[in-house]
C-alpha cells in the first residue's frame, strides 16, 4: 500500500477526464490518489436539489439582484440560477482577467462539470481527425479515427450512451442503449427534411450519455425517469457522471484515494531525470502546502486549468512552464460557437401532445464543406434543438385578465420548434490565455487572463447557421420562421479546448500522439487542453475515450518501464 | 449546456415566450444595475397584491391566485429580483391602481367587488399597450446608440433602461407565482413528478390540461 504521500499516479482534477483517469489506473492496478480542488460532493445523499419541487425555491429557481452582483460572469447565461448554484465555481474566489470577453463556468467540486453537463455524446469522425492537415489550419492531429474507435467502444459500453443507429458518414455511430424517441412533430420534420434534401441532410434523436437499458456492470445505476432535473445531480444515476460511473468503479478497486481541496499549483520537475517527482498542493481552506509524489501525473484539471498549472511548473527551466517549449502552451484557445439558428410554428398537431421530460433533443449532423459541398468558409456545423407545446409562459394576446386567461394557460399552446447551431472554431495561435501579472487570488495564485476571440472563418459560419436552419423548417412546412442570433463570447459555449494541443512534432504542439508532455513524458494531459481542433460536435465523449487511451498506455509504458 | 437552458433560448430569442423563457421577468433583463433598496412592503400591500392577482387568477374549480399565496411571492420577487428602477415603478402601482378604482367606481381597488376590480384592470390595457410600445422604441434607440458608441470604440457609453410597466410586472408575478406554486401545479395542471417514460406521440382533445413536473 502507498504511504500518505507517495502513489503510483496522481490525478489531478476529478470531472470526466479525471474520473476516466482514476478509474482506468486503477483498475490496471496503480495505487492513485485523485486531487480536486473543491469540496466533496456524494452521490445522491449531498444532490440537495434533485427532488426539491420549484415551489421551495423563494425565487422560484431565478436569480437576484445580490447574485447577479455576486457573479459577474455567472451572470451572462444561464448557471447563474438558485437550484444549483453551489455546483458553480464562485466568481469572487476565483476571479480571472479580460483582455477580451470570455465566459468561463467552471465547477470546483468532486465531479466537476460532469454533475452539470449538457450530456450530449458523440464520436468524431476521419474528416474531423484529417481537417487540420488538409486545410492547414492548426497542426495535423497526430490520431486518426482507428486509432481512438476502440476506446469509443470502451467508454461507451462503460458510460452508457443513448441513441439511434444511423450509419452516417460525418457521425459514427456509437455502442448504443436504446434511443430516446423523438416527437410526432420532429419525426414529421426529419421526414421532410431527408426528401428535400435527398438524405444529405439528417434530423436524429440527440445522443446523451443517458441510461435507457440495464448496464450489467453498474447496477447501482437506474434508467432515466424523464424529470429534467439532470443538472441538480439524478439520484437515480441515470446520467453519466464521475460520482454516477467512474468513482464507484475507481473505488471498488481499493487502490483510490480522494484528496479534496487540494488546489495543484504546480508540478515537482526533477531536472536529473527529467520527469516529475509529482506535485505541490494548496490546501484550500488551511492554505498550507503539501506534496505528493509518484511515477506518473495525469492532468485532467479542465482544458485551462490544466494548461495553468503547467505554465506555473518547472518555470526555473522553462519561464513560460513545462510544455512551453514550443511556444504553443496556452495557445490555440477555443469553443464552439453558437447562439444563432431559426424556429417557427407548426400547423396541423393539435391533437397531438407528449408525456415525459425527455433530456434531450434532436440532432442535426454536420453537412456543410462535405462531398461535393464547397462554401466560403472551412469545416462545419450542427444542430441541437426541439419541438414542444407551448406552456403557461406564452403570451396570449385576445385575453387580458380573469378566470378565461387562467383556463386557457392551463392548457398547451401551439407547437414550436428551433433550433440553435454549434460551428467549430478554428485553432488560431494568437487567441491565447496566460497568466496574469498583477492579479492574484485568494491563494496567492496568478489567474488567468483570456485573450480569445472569433474570427473571419467562424462569422462566415454563422450566415450559413442562421440561414440553413431558416431554409429547413421553411422546407418542412414551418410556418411563421424567425432566424435568430443572439449574442455569443468565447467561453459561452463550455467547451474550452485547445491549450496544450496534441501534434507531431515538439516544435509546435504540447503533447504527443499518446498525451504526453514532450518534455515530460511522465505527465499526461487528457481533458479539453490536449485537442488539436474541435469538430463540432461536443467534445466530452472525446475526452473520455483519450483518457482511457492515454492511461492504458500509461501503465503498458510504466511495465517497459519507459516512463 | 443544458438542453432545457437552448430550448428557453430559442424560445426567448424568437419572443415565443414571455415568462418563465429566458429566466424571469424585468429583474434579470438589466444584469448591471445595482440592487434596489425602495422595496419595502407592508402586510396591506401583500393583501392588496393578493386582491389584484385573484382578480387575474380568479378562484373557479381550479385554486386561485390568493390561495397560491401570490401577493408574498409578489414582494420577495420584486424585492429581491427587480431593478431599482422597476421596484419603483410597481410600488407606485398601487396608487395608479387605486386611482384608477376611484375615477371609475368611486372608492378603492379593496372595496371594489370582483366584477368591478375586473373592470379596472381591463381598463388599464390601453395604457399598458401604448406604454409597451414605447418601451420598445426607446430599447431600440438605446441598442442603436450602444452600436454606435462601440463602432466609435466609446467604451464609457451606458445604456439608460426604461422600468417595465407596473401591470405587466404584476401580470407576470401572478401567471409564474400561480404556475410554479404547488397549488397552481397541483390543482390546475397534471402534475407528474416522476413521469418514468417518455411518450412523444401522445393523442390530446382541447381540454386537457398541461402536464409540469418538479422543475
Amino acid at each position: 500500500m502507498a504511504d500518505n504521500n507517495t502513489f503510483d499516479a496522481i490525478v489531478v482534477g476529478s470531472g470526466i477526464s479525471g474520473g476516466w483517469a482514476a478509474k482506468e489506473l486503477t483498475e490496471r492496478g496503480l495505487n492513485t490518489i485523485m486531487l480536486e480542488r473543491g469540496f466533496d460532493i456524494k452521490h445522491g445523499k449531498d444532490y440537495e436539489a434533485s427532488n426539491k419541487p420549484v415551489w421551495e425555491y423563494p425565487h422560484r429557481g431565478g436569480k437576484t439582484q445580490k447574485m447577479i452582483e455576486d457573479y459577474p460572469h455567472l451572470k451572462r447565461d444561464y448557471p447563474l440560477n438558485e437550484r444549483n448554484l453551489h455546483y458553480w465555481a464562485s466568481d469572487k474566489d476565483n476571479p480571472y482577467t479580460e483582455t477580451k470577453r470570455f465566459d468561463w463556468f467552471r465547477g470546483y467540486h468532486v465531479g466537476g462539470r460532469s454533475l452539470m453537463w449538457g450530456r450530449q455524446s458523440y464520436r468524431w469522425s476521419e474528416t474531423d481527425f484529417e481537417a487540420n492537415a488538409k486545410d492547414g489550419h492548426g497542426t495535423d492531429w497526430p490520431i486518426r479515427y482507428k486509432d481512438i474507435e476502440p476506446w469509443y467502444t470502451h467508454v461507451e459500453k462503460f458510460a452508457g450512451i443513448q441513441g439511434s443507429y444511423e450509419n452516417l458518414p460525418l457521425l459514427p455511430d456509437s455502442h448504443f442503449l436504446p434511443a430516446m424517441d423523438l416527437n410526432i412533430v420532429e419525426k414529421d420534420v426529419a421526414a421532410k427534411i431527408k426528401a428535400h434534401y435527398n438524405n444529405k441532410r439528417t434530423l436524429i434523436i440527440g445522443r446523451t450519455a443517458h441510461i435507457t437499458g440495464p448496464l450489467g456492470h453498474s447496477p447501482q445505476r437506474t434508467n432515466c425517469q424523464y424529470r429534467d432535473m439532470c443538472w441538480n445531480g439524478c439520484p437515480f444515476g441515470a446520467y453519466f457522471s464521475t460520482q454516477s460511473s467512474t468513482l464507484p468503479a475507481a473505488m471498488a478497486t481499493g487502490k483510490l484515494t480522494l484528496g479534496i481541496n487540494s488546489i495543484v499549483k504546480e508540478i515537482i520537475y526533477d531536472k536529473e531525470t527529467r520527469k516529475a517527482k509529482g506535485v505541490r498542493v494548496i490546501d484550500a481552506e488551511t492554505m498550507q502546502t503539501k506534496e505528493y509524489f509518484s511515477k506518473i501525473v495525469f492532468l485532467c484539471a479542465s482544458a485551462f486549468n490544466s494548461a495553468w498549472v503547467l505554465m506555473n511548473s518547472a518555470t526555473d527551466i522553462w519561464p513560460d512552464g513545462l510544455g512551453s517549449s514550443s511556444g504553443e502552451l496556452g495557445h490555440n484557445a477555443m469553443d464552439h460557437h453558437f447562439r444563432v439558428g431559426a424556429s417557427g410554428e407548426v400547423e396541423g398537431y393539435d391533437n397531438k401532445y407528449y408525456f415525459g421530460n425527455r433530456p434531450t433533443g434532436f440532432y442535426i449532423p454536420r453537412f456543410r464543406n462535405f462531398g461535393d459541398d464547397k462554401r466560403d468558409y472551412v469545416r462545419g456545423f450542427g444542430y441541437q434543438g426541439g419541438a414542444s407545446r407551448n406552456g403557461w409562459g406564452r403570451e396570449v394576446k385576445e385575453l387580458s385578465v380573469g378566470a378565461e386567461l387562467k383556463d386557457a394557460l392551463c392548457e398547451p399552446g401551439g407547437w414550436r420548434i428551433g433550433s440553435t447551431a454549434f460551428g467549430e472554431m478554428l485553432p488560431y495561435h494568437e487567441n491565447k490565455i496566460s497568466l496574469s501579472k498583477t492579479v492574484k487570488d485568494k491563494w496567492g495564485l496568478p489567474v488567468l487572463d483570456m485573450d480569445v476571440e472569433i474570427k473571419d472563418n467562424e462569422r462566415k459560419m454563422r450566415v450559413d447557421m442562421k440561414e440553413d436552419m431558416k431554409e429547413m423548417l421553411e422546407v418542412a412546412g414551418v410556418k411563421n420562421v424567425n432566424a435568430f442570433e443572439s449574442d455569443y463570447a468565447p467561453g459561452m459555449g463550455i467547451h474550452e479546448m485547445g491549450t496544450a494541443r496534441m501534434g507531431r512534432d515538439p516544435k509546435n504542439s504540447v503533447l504527443n500522439g499518446n498525451n504526453q508532455v514532450w518534455d515530460c513524458k511522465n505527465v499526461f494531459v487528457t481533458d479539453g487542453a490536449c485537442m488539436a481542433s474541435t469538430a463540432c460536435v461536443n467534445p466530452s465523449l472525446t475526452y473520455m475515450a483519450l483518457t482511457a487511451r492515454a492511461a492504458a498506455f500509461a501503465v503498458d509504458e510504466l511495465k517497459k518501464m519507459n516512463v | 449546456m443544458d438542453r432545457r437552458e437552448l430550448l428557453k433560448m430559442v424560445a426567448a430569442a424568437t419572443g415565443g415566450v414571455v415568462i418563465g423563457g429566458e429566466f424571469f421577468l424585468a429583474g434579470c433583463k438589466n444584469p448591471d444595475a445595482g440592487v434596489g433598496t425602495s422595496a419595502t412592503f407592508t402586510e396591506s400591500d401583500i393583501a392588496f397584491l393578493d386582491e389584484v392577482a385573484e382578480t387575474i387568477f380568479p378562484k373557479t374549480n381550479t385554486p386561485g391566485a390568493k390561495e397560491a399565496k401570490v401577493g408574498q411571492f409578489m414582494t420577495v420577487m420584486v424585492k429581491d429580483c427587480y431593478t431599482e428602477d422597476n421596484q419603483k415603478a410597481f410600488h407606485e402601482g398601487q396608487a395608479a391602481i387605486n386611482a384608477a378604482c376611484k375615477k371609475m367606481h368611486g372608492h378603492d381597488f379593496m372595496k371594489a367587488t370582483p366584477e368591478h376590480k375586473k373592470a379596472v384592470l381591463v381598463s388599464l390595457e390601453p395604457e399598458v399597450k401604448d406604454y409597451l410600445a414605447k418601451r420598445k422604441e426607446f430599447i431600440k434607440e438605446q441598442d442603436d446608440l450602444e452600436k454606435k458608441a462601440q463602432a466609435n470604440g466609446d467604451t464609457n457609453f451606458e445604456k439608460k433602461t426604461m422600468p417595465d410597466h407596473y401591470f405587466t410586472m404584476m401580470k407576470q408575478l401572478t401567471i409564474l407565482g400561480y404556475f410554479t406554486s404547488k397549488e397552481g401545479r397541483t390543482g390546475a395542471t397534471r402534475y407528474e413528478p416522476v413521469p418514468g417514460k417518455y411518450i412523444g406521440d401522445l393523442d390530446y382533445k382541447k381540454g386537457d390540461k398541461i402536464f409540469t413536473s418538479l422543475n
